[in-house]
C-alpha cells in the first residue's frame, strides 16, 4: 500500500475495512489477525473518537445553542410577553400589620409557583390602585400575583413564553445560580458539559483538519472569511 | 454522499470557528464569573454642548459631533430636573451622559470593557432591530453560525452512522442524551406557567 493509500484509508473511514485487508500481510491473514496492522492506536484515532463520542453525547444542547441563536435572531425586540393566558382567583386574606415582605412570602407559601423563587425585597412593587404586585419568574415565564386586599383574594395571572424563548432561557443556565430548583440545576451542569465540549469540538476539529495536512482551498477560504468578519465586527464595535 | 456531508461539516466548521469559540469562550466566562476580572476601564471626560437641549437624541447628536469616538445605541433616557441623562451603547462600550441644559455641559462617563468582557458583550448582542448596522450585521452573523451548529449537529451524527464501528456506543451515547434532554426539558416546561 502506498503512502497515498494509507491516508486515503485515514481519510475516508468508510473505505477502512479494505484499507485493512490491504494493510494486513500475508502472515497476518494467515493467523486469522487480519486487522491487527490498524488496530495502531494513533493520536488522530482517538481525537476523531472524542470528537465523535462528545458531540453525540451533547447534541441535545448542541441543537438547543443553534434554536437558541436563530430565535434571537428573530426577536422584535428585548420585550419580553406581558399578556396573561390564563387568570385566575384564589382567597386570600393577608396577617393583620403584616409587612409587604411577609405577604409576599405568604403568597409565595400559598401560590407555590413551581421552579420559582419568593420575591426578593427590593422587588416588591405596588399596581396603580395601589395592590401589592408580586412578580414569580421562572423559565416559561412569569406568574403574576396581584394582592387585592379589599377583596380578600389573589388575582393570579400566567405569563406563558413561547418556545423560542424558553430555548433561550434553558440554553443560558449555569451552575454559577447555587439557588436554582433541583431540576433547573441538573440541567445546568448538563449545559456545563455541553459547554466545554463545544471548545473541545473547536480544537478537535481543527486538529482533525490539520492533521490530514489542513487540504482544501474552500476550507481555507471558509476559515478565513469567518476570522475576517470576527476581526472586522470587533474592530467596528471598539 | 459521504464526501459532500464531510465537505460541507468542514467548510461549515471552518467559517463558524472564531464565533463558536467567542461563544465558548464567553460562556466559560459567564458560568464561572469569579475565574476572571471583569473590571472595566472607566475614563471622564466633559464636553461643552449647546444649552437649552430638550431632546435626547439632539444631545447624543451634538456629543458625536464633538468626539466621534463617542458613539452607540441610544438608550436609558431620562429626564432629570436639570437636563437630560442618557447611554450611548455598543457592545463592550458604555457612554454615561449627564447632560445639563442651562450650562450645556455634558458629563460623560465611559466603560470600556476588556477583552472578557467584550466576549461578554457580544455573546448577548443579537437581533436585527437596532439602529446600529454593525450591531444589524452582528446579529446576522449570529443567526448564520447558530443555522451552521444546526447543519454541523446534522451532518456530524450523519457521518458517524456512516462508521459502522462506532455505531452501538455512539448510539447508546446519543440514545441517553436524547432521554436526558426531553425529559428535563419536558419537566421544566410542563411546570407552567
Amino acid at each position: 500500500m502506498s503512502v497515498r493509500q494509507a491516508r486515503s484509508c485515514l481519510r475516508y473511514p468508510t473505505q477502512l475495512r479494505s484499507c485493512i485487508k490491504d494493510l494486513a500481510g500475508p502472515a497476518d491473514r494467515a493467523r486469522g489477525d487480519m486487522y491487527g496492522k490498524l488496530r495502531t492506536v494513533t493520536v488522530r484515532h482517538i481525537v476523531l473518537k472524542v470528537h465523535i463520542y462528545a458531540g453525540l453525547f451533547t447534541f441535545g444542547q448542541l441543537v438547543i445553542y443553534g434554536v437558541a441563536g436563530v430565535s434571537a435572531a428573530l426577536q422584535p425586540g428585548l420585550d419580553r410577553p406581558k399578556s396573561a393566558h390564563v387568570v385566575r382567583y384564589v382567597p386570600f386574606t393577608p396577617a393583620p400589620s403584616a409587612t409587604d415582605k411577609e405577604v409576599a412570602a405568604a403568597v409565595y407559601a400559598v401560590v407555590a409557583p413551581p421552579l420559582s423563587r419568593p420575591v426578593p425585597d427590593w422587588f416588591l412593587r405596588r399596581t396603580a390602585d395601589n395592590d401589592l404586585l408580586l412578580d414569580f419568574y421562572n423559565i416559561n415565564g412569569i406568574w403574576r400575583v396581584v394582592v387585592l386586599e379589599r377583596e380578600h383574594r389573589l388575582r393570579i395571572e400566567q405569563i406563558r413564553n413561547n418556545l423560542w424563548l424558553f430555548s433561550s432561557d434553558v440554553h443560558a443556565a449555569t451552575i454559577g445560580d447555587a439557588e436554582a430548583p433541583r431540576i433547573i440545576r441538573v440541567w445546568a451542569l448538563y449545559n456545563e458539559l455541553a459547554m466545554w465540549c463545544l471548545l473541545a469540538f473547536c480544537a478537535s476539529g481543527l486538529y482533525l483538519w490539520l492533521s490530514v495536512r489542513a487540504r482544501g482551498v474552500w476550507t481555507w477560504a471558509c476559515l478565513a472569511g469567518g476570522t475576517f468578519s470576527f476581526v472586522a465586527l470587533w474592530l467596528s464595535f471598539r | 454522499m459521504y464526501k459532500t456531508v464531510r465537505a460541507a461539516h468542514r467548510l461549515l466548521a471552518s467559517l463558524s470557528l472564531p464565533f463558536l469559540l467567542m461563544y465558548g469562550v464567553s460562556a466559560v466566562q459567564m458560568a464561572h464569573g469569579a475565574w476572571f476580572s471583569m473590571k472595566p476601564e472607566i475614563r471622564e471626560s466633559q464636553w461643552p454642548l449647546a444649552a437649552g437641549l430638550t431632546d435626547a437624541r439632539a444631545v447624543a447628536r451634538d456629543v458625536t459631533a464633538h468626539a466621534p469616538r463617542i458613539r452607540g445605541e441610544l438608550s436609558n433616557i431620562r429626564a432629570t430636573a436639570t437636563g437630560i441623562t442618557l447611554r450611548l451603547v455598543r457592545p463592550g462600550t458604555v457612554h454615561e451622559i449627564q447632560y445639563d441644559r442651562d450650562s450645556g455641559t455634558a458629563r460623560i462617563k465611559t466603560s470600556r470593557a476588556h477583552t472578557m468582557g467584550m466576549l461578554n458583550r457580544l455573546h448577548h448582542a443579537a437581533g436585527l432591530w437596532h439602529a446600529s448596522v454593525a450591531l444589524n450585521v452582528w446579529g446576522a452573523a449570529a443567526a448564520i453560525v447558530s443555522l451552521a451548529l444546526l447543519v454541523l449537529g446534522a451532518t456530524g451524527v450523519y457521518m458517524w452512522f456512516a462508521r459502522r464501528t462506532e455505531r452501538i456506543a455512539g448510539g447508546v451515547l446519543l440514545g441517553v442524551n436524547v432521554v436526558v434532554v426531553l425529559v428535563l426539558l419536558g419537566l421544566m416546561r410542563s411546570a407552567g406557567p
